[in-house]
């Protein structure tokens, strides 16, 4: 077992090379905490998991912009690559599979994409549709694989009015599936309307909603392992 | 005074009587469509079928304007990227782009075809906006757009290495912008041609959302303005989202007029630009034209003259399904309200 000191080391290591977007550093400092014997979930979760938390201060300081978080994110997953191989199964007590896409008539995804990123460091099962994708594939995907979360995705304000359609016929068929729309033309009124379980406007806040729902998934994790003890 | 009329001496800032209500942007409505008979998916490939459903909305609703394009594809298809036109849809789906022309970092010096100007749909626009002149152009100013520099190059090539590369190598990205923005002069001189009264140039990629202000300076203002100053019709500067940081930069660049969304804090715009700046935009083209009811619509209208607009102009292409009952209200609301400043 790592000692706490060096433990900690990596950890800070990890954080500040994604927030720096240092590639480089990020595949050391994962290397590293993988020859230490670090838990593989903790290297992420504390490390790069804390450091793309900061990422998202700093884009709602306007200090980042879309630029540098897709930087911090090609170094996440360069930590993530190594890392993964060494975590131990998560059980979070939720089944855990997500289908995820950018709505027909759209081909932006980079919003998609950071969402799907913190679905990779969580561990779910990603079925991830690419973009300009048929409304129906939605529904027949997430039946398919009975996932229990679809992310919709839309950057124009034509292609958005898309997404009530598939909410509805996937929520017709599966009552239980829980449903988040993004893209900028995307707002809270628009998700209650449609009904729409969540929702984020822009990549930050898609990050951001994404990092709470993973958050609130570890918070799971934790009162979970709680009760074991 | 008629609509034309009107918009041409708000462009010319000569006096008028109230403000106009109109757009730069995308404006047809599926009544309007519907009224022709025509189908959303069949109007992109049709000059007739285009200009006859851009004049729709000046007929169906007094909308002081005509405008074409549709659609955003234009000068990435002359480019020579493959559009989707989508044309089995039974919905409204915008044309996007297929197949890029640049894949990777290496391809990224890249030449423009000679014959640009007739690449495409670059004739049929010109033939569109002569056949709307000939319609409508008697009672409303004839509006074209094209997109910005950086918002073209996210079409040609992946937005996510534009982005990443727009910060690691600013110089290659520069190198293709001022590429894109004579390939938009290219365009703009075409549609100048056919008679366009007015030219929106839409850089909605370069928005603060997505870029800083510092960058935007740096590496998006020289394109934008090599641009505007070629335009010789009145020339219109469109960036959505958040815009408040870089609206003196967007006056920079030189255009008559520039063009926000409801993200800008108009006030504060105005209050930066003078009391003489032409600024458009700032209605929510889909929140309160579309989504929101008749009354909306009217408050809106005022509160966006009262916030110092200097016309009443949606921050968006307008989507098609647009309630007629709120294209009436808007218009309605502009006549009744916009003399009284």
């Amino acid at each position: 077992m790592a000692d706490e000191a060096k433990k900690k080391e990596i950890l800070e290591k990890l954080k500040n090379s994604v927030i720096q977007y240092d590639e480089d550093t990020c595949k050391e400092a994962a290397n590293e905490a993988v020859e230490a014997g670090m838990d593989g979930n903790e290297a992420i979760f504390d490390g790069l998991v804390a450091g793309m938390e900061e990422v998202g201060r700093l884009f709602e300081a306007q200090e980042y912009f879309v630029p540098e978080i897709l930087m911090c994110a090609d170094a996440l997953y360069a930590g993530l690559d190594i890392l993964k191989p060494h975590c131990r199964q998560m059980d979070l007590g939720v089944k855990g599979a997500v289908v995820i896409g950018t709505v027909e008539g759209d081909v932006h995804d980079i919003g998609k994409n950071l969402v799907k990123m913190m679905f990779d460091v969580s561990g779910f099962t990603i079925y991830d549709l690419g973009r300009d994708v048929p409304l129906d594939k939605f529904v027949e995907e997430q039946l398919k694989t009975d996932s229990e979360l679809v992310c919709l995705s839309a950057m124009m304000t034509t292609s958005m009015v898309g997404m009530p359609k598939v909410i509805e016929k996937i929520k017709a068929k599966n009552p239980d599936c829980m449903i988040m729309i993004g893209g900028a033309p995307t707002s809270k009124e628009l998700a209650d309307k449609w009904g729409a379980d969540g929702y984020a406007e822009d990549a930050s806040n898609a990050l951001k909603e994404a990092i709470k729902m993973v958050s609130f998934l570890k918070k799971l994790r934790d009162e979970k392992a709680s009760k074991q003890k | 005074m008629n609509s034309r009329e009107r918009v041409l001496k708000l462009f010319k800032k000569e006096p008028i009587d109230r403000v106009p209500c109109f757009s730069g942007m995308g404006n047809i409505t599926e009544e309007g469509i519907k009224k022709l008979g025509y189908k959303f998916a069949g109007i992109h490939l049709d000059a007739k079928m285009m200009a006859d459903t851009a004049a729709s909305t000046y007929k169906l609703f007094g909308f002081e304007c005509g405008v074409v394009p549709v659609d955003l594809c234009v000068e990435a298809e002359a480019m020579g990227c493959v559009i989707n036109v989508y044309p089995h849809a039974e919905g409204i789906l915008y044309p996007t782009i297929k197949e890029k022309l640049i894949h990777k970092e290496d391809e990224m010096d890249i030449r423009l075809p000679a014959d640009l100007a007739s690449r495409g749909r670059v004739p049929l626009l010109k033939e569109a906006i002569s056949l709307l002149k000939k319609d409508i152009g008697n009672d409303v100013a004839i509006g074209s757009y094209v997109l910005g520099p950086f918002t073209l190059a996210g079409q040609i090539m992946e937005l996510n290495d534009l982005l990443k590369l727009s910060f690691k190598k600013a110089d290659k990205v520069a190198k293709l912008l001022d590429l894109m923005a004579d390939a938009i002069i290219i365009v703009a001189k075409e549609y100048e041609k056919a008679g366009t009264d007015y030219i929106t140039v839409r850089e909605m990629g370069a928005t603060s959302d997505v870029l800083s202000p510092r960058v935007f300076k740096s590496l998006i203002l020289p394109p934008l303005r090599k641009i505007i100053k070629e335009i010789s019709a009145f020339s219109v500067l469109h960036i959505c989202g958040k815009t408040n940081d870089i609206v003196p930069f967007m006056a920079e660049a030189g255009p008559t007029a520039i063009s926000v969304e409801q993200k800008n804090d108009v006030t504060e715009t105005r209050k930066k630009l003078g009391k003489d700046a032409l600024i458009f935009g700032n209605y929510d083209a889909y929140n309160v034209l579309v989504a929101g009811d008749e009354s909306l619509v009217r408050t809106t209208v005022k509160k966006c003259i009262d916030d110092g607009v200097s016309a009443v102009w949606p921050g968006c292409d307008i989507w098609p399904t647009v309630p007629p009952q709120n294209m009436i209200a808007m218009l309605d609301e502009t006549k009744k309200y916009g003399g009284k400043q």
